[in-house]
Formats: C-alpha cells, sequence, structure tokens
C-alpha cells in the first residue's frame, strides 16, 4: 500500500473521531433522573422460564419532546394520505370512498391519496420522516414500536370512538406492557386465522370433514398423509417472498395447545420455547413436515403464486391463511384471483392433545392507518380517521372486500345498498358462500390475538428457524429451540 | 518563438510565459462530477464513519440525537453470530472463487472474439447482454430457472436421466450460497469480458505478427505475448470484479434474501437488514458493520494489487 494513501485512510479516520467527539447535532433532549419501578427479566434457577420481577430501581428518561406544531398554511387544508394495498382493487375501493365522503363533507379538505406496496411505503416514511420534509400526514404500516419510540406517531386514543371497534382492537400496536402508553393505529380489517380444505380432493380420498369441523391432531396428520400419498400437497403456503407462511404450522398447534396469553408471550419472544408445550409444537410441526405437508416447492413459490396453487392449480389439500386470502383470491381470474363458484371449506385448527384452547381462534389485524407527526393539521388528519371510523365503513369494508372489518355495525341499519355496491363494481352476492361458511366453521368462537415479536434478533430466529430451517427439514427442533431461546427479547 | 522589439530598437526573444494549466476550463469540466462524487461517495462514506461510532435515535421529525459510543458498535459486531459465521465468510468464499470463475472465463471468451471465429459479432453483443439486464430482474427468474418442480434446470437434468442432480437448489444449506455465486456471475461475466477484449484490442497487431513469423503457434502467441501484455487490464477487471463481489447484493436479496438460516447471507444483505428491517431505526451497529467491511475491502485490493503488481512494457 503506498505512503500516501496509507496517510489518506489515517487522516480520514483521525478526522472522523474528531468530528464524532466534537458536538454532536442534538435536538431538545430532556433527560431527567427519575426512580421508577422497572420490569427485570430473570431466569429463574432451576428451569428454562424467563420471569418478569418487578424491582426499584434508579433510572435516566430521555424524554421526548412533544412535535412542535407547525404554522398552517392558507387556503384549503391539504392532507397527504400514503397508502398500502396498491395491487388490492377491493380495498383501495373502500378508502377511496371514505377520502370522497370526507372531502363532500368538508369542502375545505382535499386529500391526496396516494398508493403504495408495503415496502417502498415503508422506506419512504421512513427517509421522509428521518429529513423531516416530505412526509405525509396519514400513513399505513407504520408507527410499529420504533417508530412511537422515535416520536414518529401522533396518539390517537382521545381521537377515535374506541367504542365502535370489536373488543380487541386496543391491544393492536400497544405498548403499555413496555411503559409507552397510547393507541397510535385505526383498523379497518380485522384478520382470522383460518385453515382452508379443497372439498374435491376430500371427495376424491373419501376424506370425511367432522361434524366439530376440526380434527385431531392425529386425525389431521392422517389426512395430511393420505393427501400426499395421493401425489397432494397437504398445505399450499410457502415462503418464497414472505418470512412467515412456513411459521403458521408452528403457531397454529401452538396457539391451540397453550392459549392466547401464553402464546401471546411466545410469539413476542418473551418466554422459552424451551417448554413441554413448545416443544410439542414444533415436534408436531416436524410430523406434518415428515407426512408432507409442505409443496415440493415450498423455499420459492411466492405469496401470490400460492394462492393459485390452492384455489386454481388446486393441488394442495389445505391453505393455512388469514381472512386477508379475500383480498388477494376475490377478483377476476384473469388477474390471479379465483373461481368465485368454486367453493373451498373451511376447518378449525387441529385439536392438540391437552389442549388449552380447543375452539379459540386466533385473530389479528390488516394494515391500518396512522396520523404521523410531521402532519401540519393534526386535528384534521385525526378526524379523517374518526370519519373513517364509523359503522357503515365497517359494512362497507366487509362487502366490498369480504374481510371481517375491526369496526362493529348492524348488518341491518349499515350494510351498503346494492346499488351503492354494483356502482362500486362489487355486485353483491358474488361471495356469500364464503360468509354462509365462515359463520358455519368460527360463528361465535372466543377469539385471542398475539402481538409480533418485539425486538429484531427474535423475529429473524423466528425467521431462520421457524420459516426456513424446520419446514424444510434443516435444522432439529432441539436447534430450532436453541436458536430461538438464544434470542429472545430482553 | 515570440520576439518584441527591445528599447533600443533591437529584436529579442521575448521570456516564454510558463505554462498554465486552464483551471478554469478545467473546473467546468470535471467540477460537476466531482461535486457529484463528494454528494454521494465521499460524503456517505465520511457519514458512516461518523454513525459507527454512534448510538442514533429519531426523537421527532427531523430529529436525531447522536450517542457517542465509542468502540461498542465495533464490539457487538464480534459476539453477532450472523455476520461472523455467516455474513463474512460467505462473502470470502464468494470475493475468492467468483473473480477467478468469472475472470477465467471473460479472459476465454475475449480471446474467442478477439481472433475473429466465426459470428464473432454476435457472441460479442450475446455475451455482455446479461450485464443490460437488472439484478433484480435476473433474481426473479433465476428463481424460476432454479424450481425445484418445473424449474428449467430440474426438467432438464429429469429428461436427460439425471434425476438425482434434481435438488431443491434454493431450500438447502449447502447449495443456495453457490446458486447466488453462479447467477451473479452469470449476470456480470460481460463486463469482464468487454474490458478484456478493450484491452486486447489496444494490443498492437504487429507484435502478434511477429511472434507468427518467428514461429509461434496461436497458443503460443496468446501464452507469451498477449497474455502479458493484457496484464495491466487483467489487474483492473480482476479487481473490480473482486470488489463487486464483495459488495454484491441485488442478485442475493431477490433470490435467497440471504437464507435459508443466513447459508447465503452476505455482509451487504445482513446490512440491509440490519439497517432496515430489525425493529430498530439506529444505524449506528450497521454502519459499523459497513465501516469494517470497507476496511477489509480496501486492505484486500491493496494486497492484490502488490500481488499482482507487474509491468508490461512493449
Amino acid at each position: 500500500m503506498s505512503k500516501k494513501f496509507r496517510v489518506l485512510v489515517v487522516g480520514l479516520v483521525i478526522l472522523t473521531m474528531l468530528l464524532s467527539a466534537c458536538a454532536t447535532p442534538t435536538a431538545e433532549v430532556v433527560e431527567k433522573v427519575v426512580t421508577q419501578v422497572v420490569k427485570e427479566t430473570v431466569i429463574v434457577e432451576g428451569t428454562p422460564q424467563i420471569v418478569e420481577k418487578e424491582v426499584t430501581k434508579l433510572v435516566e428518561v430521555v424524554v421526548t419532546p412533544t412535535p412542535e406544531p407547525a404554522a398552517p398554511q392558507e387556503g384549503p387544508i391539504i392532507i397527504t394520505w400514503w397508502s398500502h394495498w396498491a395491487n388490492e382493487p377491493a380495498k383501495r375501493t373502500v378508502v377511496e370512498k371514505i377520502k370522497a365522503d370526507y372531502m363532500t363533507e368538508h369542502p375545505d379538505v382535499i386529500i391526496n391519496l396516494s398508493w403504495w406496496d408495503k415496502n417502498p411505503l415503508r422506506e419512504a416514511l421512513r427517509a421522509t420522516m428521518t429529513a423531516g420534509e416530505g412526509a405525509p400526514d396519514i400513513a399505513s404500516d407504520w408507527c410499529r414500536l420504533e417508530e412511537v419510540e422515535a416520536g414518529w406517531c401522533l396518539d390517537l386514543t382521545d381521537a377515535l370512538p374506541w367504542e365502535n371497534f370489536i373488543p380487541g382492537t386496543e391491544l393492536d400496536n400497544n405498548f403499555e406492557a413496555l411503559g409507552i402508553p397510547g393507541r397510535w393505529k385505526l383498523n379497518l380489517g380485522a384478520s382470522v386465522n383460518m385453515l382452508f380444505y379443497n372439498p374435491d380432493i376430500f371427495e376424491e380420498l373419501g376424506i370425511e370433514v367432522p361434524d366439530d369441523f376440526q380434527f385431531t391432531q392425529a386425525e389431521f396428520l392422517d389426512v395430511v398423509k393420505k393427501c400426499s400419498e395421493a401425489g397432494y400437497a397437504g398445505s399450499a403456503a410457502s415462503i418464497g417472498n414472505r418470512p412467515y407462511p412456513g411459521v403458521w404450522v408452528v403457531q397454529y398447534p401452538l396457539f391451540n395447545l397453550v392459549g392466547p396469553e401464553q402464546f401471546d408471550l411466545y410469539n413476542s419472544g418473551q418466554q422459552s420455547w424451551d417448554t413441554p408445550e413448545a416443544r410439542a409444537a414444533l415436534e408436531y410441526s416436524a410430523a406434518l413436515r415428515d407426512a408432507g405437508y409442505h409443496p415440493d416447492t415450498f423455499a420459492t413459490m411466492t405469496i401470490d403464486e400460492f394462492h393459485v396453487y390452492f384455489h386454481t392449480q388446486r393441488q394442495a389439500c389445505f391453505l393455512t391463511i388469514p381472512s386477508w386470502y379475500a383480498g388477494r383470491a376475490f377478483k377476476a381470474v384473469e388477474e390471479g384471483g379465483q373461481d368465485p363458484n368454486w367453493h373451498f371449506g373451511m376447518l378449525r385448527y387441529p385439536l392438540m392433545d391437552g389442549s388449552a384452547a380447543p375452539d379459540t381462534i386466533w385473530v389479528g389485524y390488516e394494515s391500518g392507518y396512522h396520523v404521523t407527526s410531521a402532519t401540519k393539521y393534526p386535528d384534521v388528519a385525526k378526524d379523517i380517521l374518526r370519519f373513517a371510523a364509523q359503522p357503515k365503513y365497517g359494512a362497507l369494508w366487509t362487502a366490498v372486500t369480504n374481510i371481517p372489518s375491526a369496526i362493529k355495525y348492524d348488518p341491518e341499519t349499515d350494510w351498503p345498498s346494492d346499488e351503492l355496491l354494483a356502482e362500486l363494481g362489487y355486485p353483491a352476492g358474488v361471495w356469500d358462500w364464503y360468509w354462509v361458511e365462515f359463520n358455519k366453521v368460527y360463528g361465535g368462537l372466543p377469539t385471542g390475538q398475539a402481538p409480533s415479536p418485539l425486538c429484531g434478533d427474535f423475529n429473524d430466529a423466528v425467521i431462520s428457524a421457524l420459516n426456513e430451517g424446520l419446514p424444510q427439514g434443516l435444522i432439529t427442533v432441539d436447534e430450532a429451540v436453541e436458536m430461538l431461546d438464544a434470542n429472545l427479547c430482553k | 518563438m515570440v520576439t518584441k522589439v527591445g528599447t533600443k530598437g533591437k529584436t529579442v526573444a521575448a521570456p516564454r510565459k510558463p505554462w498554465r494549466k486552464p483551471w478554469g476550463a478545467i473546473a467546468l469540466f470535471i467540477g460537476p462530477v466531482m461535486i457529484a462524487y463528494a454528494i454521494f461517495t465521499v460524503y456517505p462514506l465520511l457519514a458512516s464513519i461518523y454513525y459507527s461510532f454512534h448510538k442514533i435515535q429519531p426523537i421527532g421529525p427531523g430529529k436525531i440525537l447522536y450517542t457517542f459510543v465509542g468502540l461498542e458498535n465495533f464490539k457487538a459486531l464480534l459476539n453477532d453470530y450472523r455476520f461472523t459465521d455467516f455474513a463474512v465468510p460467505n462473502t470470502l468464499i464468494w470475493g475468492a472463487f467468483g473473480p477467478v470463475i468469472e475472470m477465467i472465463t471473460a479472459t476465454t471468451l475475449a480471446l474467442i472474439v478477439y481472433f475473429k471465429v466465426p459470428f464473432h459479432r454476435f457472441y460479442r453483443t450475446a455475451w455482455f447482454l446479461p450485464q443490460l439486464v437488472s439484478g433484480v430482474i435476473i433474481g426473479l427468474v433465476f428463481r424460476w430457472i432454479f424450481n425445484v418442480d418445473w424449474g428449467l434446470l430440474n426438467v432438464t437434468l429429469r429428461a436427460v436421466g439425471l434425476d438425482s442432480l434434481a435438488l431443491n437448489w434454493l431450500g438447502r444449506t449447502d447449495t443456495p450460497l453457490w446458486v447466488v455465486i453462479f447467477v451473479h456471475y452469470w449476470a456480470t461475466f460481460g463486463y469482464s469480458f468487454i474490458l478484456l477484449l478493450a484491452g486486447l484490442t489496444t494490443i498492437p497487431e504487429e507484435l502478434i505478427e511477429a511472434a507468427y513469423i518467428d514461429g509461434a503457434t496461436r497458443l503460443q502467441a496468446i501464452r507469451r505475448v498477449l497474455l502479458p501484455l493484457l496484464r495491466p487490464t487483467f489487474v483492473t477487471v480482476l479487481i473490480l470484479s473482486f470488489m463487486g463481489k464483495m459488495r454484491a447484493f441485488n442478485v442475493v436479496w431477490v433470490l435467497t434474501g440471504g437464507g435459508p438460516i443466513h447459508r447465503s447471507e452476505t455482509v451487504a444483505t445482513y446490512v440491509q437488514k440490519r439497517a432496515f428491517n430489525w425493529t430498530s431505526l439506529d444505524l449506528g451497529y450497521p454502519s459499523a458493520m459497513a465501516v469494517v467491511w470497507f476496511g477489509v475491502v480496501m486492505i484486500s485490493v491493496g494486497l492484490i494489487t502488490r500481488w499482482l503488481r507487474g509491468q508490461a512494457e512493449y
């Protein structure tokens, strides 16, 4: 290496260290030393369990300053709204209707609504919020823990009519357990994790559906073996371009086995996986794998492709999928949708031996909407979301997208008219069979929900171990447990 | 020679003005490029080095808190198994094998075209074409090609009776890395090929003719005349190829995402994940990773240059 080059490199490093050690750009930060009760996680001796204890400690708390209100502009109020679901026309229709209705009632407000794919939307949001310029007033797929901690989201606790939402909605995007109060998200859609089956294959193989729509774990395993021996995949779900479909084969049994409260701890990385229950779920998923549960193209089939694999190519007996299936499948066949005249069936989760929640259904929420702290019109932005939280839009959401709504509505009074649905391009009646089946199988069942992993290390371990490794036989159950426990959220 | 009339009427030679570089013109032509270079290359580099010594916490729109943490981010790298056990070794393997395969292929193909074999004009275009296709598109297409069920590769293997080789190329632990190395090589060898071909065409033809006159065969002419004279170009292309492999990203990201279980993870993909997909907005740690890797690449380039140093004179 030439002398000049060495000198240049050393000079660069010294310059950077000097810059680092000197004044750093700071914002207004108020540091307080307060006495606070904090939760500490400890390993209880003699067991693999991580237990939370409350201890009194002096902690330094960095208080995030409240965003300063910006100077409002003259003339009509212009609200910028960035939304996910660029390629889901049904959801777009509902949100566009909300926007149009709001603008009709508020002529002084102009809403610029633009449609994105999820990842580019998140990247653009992060860039604009970091820069402090160009960020929208309303955005979707935002306000996860790190964004709330960054002061990038406005609290909607007092802005939305929470009584309009189904029970449990307030738990979504809720970080109170971590000491961060507030509610940050408007949910239009609820998500029910379902299990579909192909009735044609069942008939071909002589498989009968139980009267209570629920196989035991042994029966379910037998069905999968029968499907595999006949040349079908057990389930269509694959991981080509998503980090989670492979995890469902563990999550469904575990949820059924331990119930929603315990599942919450496992799923969020707060609970060791070296327990009999977790191992039972992992072992069962491995048995399903060995029985032929996953398709041969598991590693490469994308989310769009595995929908088609199930409803059009019909090469799988089952499909585990949340109710956003309708967003991808209930559209024109030439756009990748399914034939509306093909009626698949639904089942409850396999009943695990010793199940603590035999009938409980795992629910969650779709992408929702947030108000960013960059908005110049927080009151108007919040009012738009409040407007969207009306029961009639909950009913419209379900009528158009065929996905359950997080907003309560009265089917008698709030359901959109046939004329409106026809005008929007979603004539009534096409998918009624789907709701008949849904209510038959899942109607009236208790529900429970669980948050996502709370830290990046555990999320990555879940992807590696449960989405990629275990379903493909690349690691053993012991190795999966070791990988998960090594990355628990602290 | 400039002359002027002296004070006593004598004609004398005027002193020659020292030649000055036309700095104005230089600044005009080079300035925009240098400004862009400073903004998009130098500044991000310095910023990354700066970030690597800090924990970065956004605290509002446009507001960021930088907390100096010294070498903490670098120390954390040593305990990060994803970095030490997967990203670094995978990228080093790629950096070792990738350029070798590429240079052998590119040199061979450049010589083929140089000697004007039949259809050499077609080959020159065809072999450069992959370079023109986006890495994202290449990743998507090759994901179909490597599909275990109906992918072109496995269908062909089964058709010729090689069923045992029809593997789940992207779903094992031992094959994904070699798949991405191969796909990236396919996408980039055309660049090395065209540079080497350009280098060959600058070699005076008289030297080759003289070798033939002296009784050299074509192979001897290649070995004793062309390759030694091609050496400077070869070294440059090799270094460019090596640097490209050490920061390969888009093909890997689309084809495997670094999986399964980090078996095809590279430093570039892992930096991307830590920076943008890790439930954290702190860029300090991924910046430390990037800075370390920058150092590794620069040192490696220096070592390669020193090892291959040699001058061709003709």
